[in-house]
């Protein structure tokens, strides 16, 4: 049983691969594209950190917060977020998939549907997010006040990567959705992902209402604010942070359930 | 138990009522209706190991959705399939793997990527060894003409090729049944011929099929078995040869002649025969006849016993024309359903 489930993880690991590989493949076939992606990343990241030093240049703490704390803040989950697009950006097709009908060849294929609409393309974007993001969460965590134990790097590595997955959980929910909405494009999902913008500041500057959104109903607060809260041990909910893991595992089940629901409910085009 | 089982398929979409223009979608949004639609209503088939069936019907008559029912991709709205004793759209991964699929005009071939990356995504996901994975495109080669096809990207691909390359992502992992939906939608004659060569070999090879065409050239060589469905029910299910042998028997002669001749002249000889003359006024004459009262052989040997015959073309009935007799309404098929 064991033996099984690991075997089966395996081989999944390596067609997602393999997938995302040949993906990679085809869009150097447009290189130019590739590097315009690539600087787009980039430039979105920094112009988001432009408008943060300009608030912190008038305000030099901000509900608490210190600039490199903010800044830390900020990366994390600007991590976590551009990993999505690189990982999995096939996901934000699948409305156009579920409305074209594009999906019947998926379903006739010894491998999990849910993994090859993921594995279906691969968002530049994300990479220049991520290069942007990782430089400024390396800046920020020699500039904040941690006192760095090998457990607490650990604990980060373990927190940033629950936080990811987080992320992809609740970008498949996000864009599942569409297999009851039933529109060619993701609009549900779109604006889920720019409410995941609002978690990149600390969750304190809101009123109760997006507090409690971004904390507990769509928690994106758990791939940056909370973890950052933990580590920099902020007392009061910050042991909040310490629980993203098990966060990220239960979204994962509700996402795999759901993405089953919906694709009974697929029908298909006509012809 | 038959390889491929299902009682009472049926399948119902429901579609939004809406009234036309934008208004009509403005109020969509506040009263919903909607009507349904039964694609296909109470199929029942049963498919034997190694039989090749050919599935038709008009526009419209649900071949495509009951071929969806039975791969697993749809869900049917009642009744149930089982291939191998397995449910497809509950068991889809391991279905998958004795079921191949082709859809005439949807490709799977990854877009922007070469033939050869596809065919190699689907020996990942197969688990083909490389060796079978070679052999397999050698016999692709053979048949298909699969490698000068290899190095092209799939959107450079033109529709024959295209649907060259579909066979063989289809049959890449030696399916036990193969479910085609139009394989030769929109070929020229030269690639039909091909594609039907190739489904003559896979019958040879022992290859369950179950294939829907609008041009029923594609089935004469391949299937002994017909299924006709329309308005989502079958309303014939038997062998092909039969169907030929009962709606099917008018055979017409076109004959040219050294001489001439006039139509009273032949008719007086054939009097079961309904004689018309051609373009060429008295040397060219069609004769028709029932083949249970007559045979090309009498009518050939009548006819030169009064003129030299200088070319013969025989005609048999396409089973087209049978069809079109269903579809008109014309043939009740009562006596022959379920052999
Ligand atoms: N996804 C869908 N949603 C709504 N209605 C559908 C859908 N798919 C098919 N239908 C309807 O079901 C009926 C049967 O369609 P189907 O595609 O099975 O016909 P077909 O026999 O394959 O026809 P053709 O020869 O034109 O390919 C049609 O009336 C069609 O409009
Ligand atoms: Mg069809």
């Amino acid at each position: 049983m064991v033996a099984e489930t690991l075997f089966a993880v395996r081989r999944n690991a390596r067609l997602y691969r393999r997938s995302l590989g040949a993906v990679v493949r085809a869009v150097l076939e447009y290189v130019a594209d590739f590097w315009i992606l690539i600087a787009a990343g980039i430039v979105t990241q920094s112009l988001g950190l432009v408008f943060l030093s300009v608030v912190m240049s008038r305000v030099p703490h901000l509900n608490g917060w210190s600039y490199p704390e903010m800044v830390l803040i900020y990366g994390l989950a600007g991590v976590s977020s551009g990993i999505v697009p690189v990982l999995s950006d096939g996901i934000w097709q699948l409305a156009s998939f579920i409305h074209n009908g594009q999906l019947d060849y998926a379903l006739t294929r010894p491998a999990p549907p849910l993994m090859q609409v993921m594995s279906a393309w691969v968002g530049f974007n994300g990479v220049g997010d991520l290069v942007a993001s990782a430089a400024m969460l390396t800046w920020a965590l020699t500039r904040v006040d941690v006192h760095w134990t090998p457990l607490n790097v650990l604990i980060l590595l373990i927190l940033m990567i629950s936080g990811i997955a987080l992320r992809l959980a609740m970008c498949v929910v996000a864009n599942t959705v569409s297999f009851w909405l039933r529109m060619p494009m993701p609009m549900f999902a779109m604006t889920a992902w720019q409410v995941g913008e609002l978690a990149r500041y600390p969750l304190g500057i809101y009123g109760f209402g997006l507090r409690f959104l971004l904390g507990a109903a769509a928690p994106f607060a758990f791939a940056g604010f909370f973890p950052a809260a933990w580590l920099l041990d902020r007392g009061g909910y910050a042991w909040l942070g310490i629980l993203t893991p098990v966060v990220a595992v239960l979204w994962w089940i509700f996402a795999v359930w759901l993405f089953r629901r919906g694709l009974r409910r697929y029908d298909s085009a006509g012809h | 138990m038959a390889l491929l089982e299902a009682h009472d398929l049926t399948k119902t979409f429901r579609r939004p009522e809406k009234d036309p223009g934008l208004r009509g979608s403005f109020k969509h949004l506040f009263q919903r209706k909607y009507s349904t639609k039964t694609a296909v209503g109470g199929v029942d088939l049963s498919i034997e190991a190694g039989e090749a069936v050919a599935y038709v019907g008009p526009n419209g008559a649900g071949k495509s959705t009951t071929i969806k029912l039975l791969t697993g991709i749809v869900e049917p709205t009642s009744g149930e399939v089982r291939i191998g004793g397995l449910v497809p759209h509950r068991n889809r991964v391991a279905n998958s793997r004795q079921i191949g699929v082709l859809f005439g005009q949807r490709t799977q071939l990854w877009w922007d990527l070469p033939v050869r990356e596809s065919l190699a995504l689907l020996r990942d996901m197969y688990d083909l060894s490389p060796d079978r994975f070679r052999a397999q495109l050698k016999r692709f080669d053979e048949v298909l003409g699969l490698d000068e096809l290899l190095p092209v990207v799939a959107r450079k691909l033109s529709l024959g090729q295209r649907m060259r390359a579909d066979l063989a992502c289809a049959l890449l992992h030696d399916p036990r049944i193969v479910f085609l939906d139009e394989p030769t939608i929109g070929l020229d004659i030269a690639v039909k011929d091909r594609v039907r060569e190739f489904l003559r070999q896979l019958k040879a090879e022992g290859t369950t099929i179950m294939l829907t065409t609008h041009d029923l050239g594609d089935i004469e060589d391949t299937c002994e078995r017909i299924v006709i469905i329309d308005g989502g029910r079958v309303i014939y299910d038997g062998s092909l040869a039969q169907v030929k042998d009962r709606y099917a028997r008018e055979r017409r002669v076109h004959l040219q002649l050294g001489s001439e001749l006039t139509v009273t002249e032949l008719a007086d000889r054939f009097p079961q025969a309904t004689v018309t003359a051609g373009a060429e006024g008295r040397r060219e004459f069609t004769i028709a006849f029932d083949k249970a009262e007559l045979t090309a052989g009498a009518v050939l040997a009548g006819v030169a016993q009064i003129a030299e015959v200088l070319e013969v073309k025989i005609d048999e009935p396409a089973i087209e024309d049978v069809v079109r007799k269903v579809y008109a309404g014309e043939l009740l098929l009562a006596e022959g359903s379920t052999p």
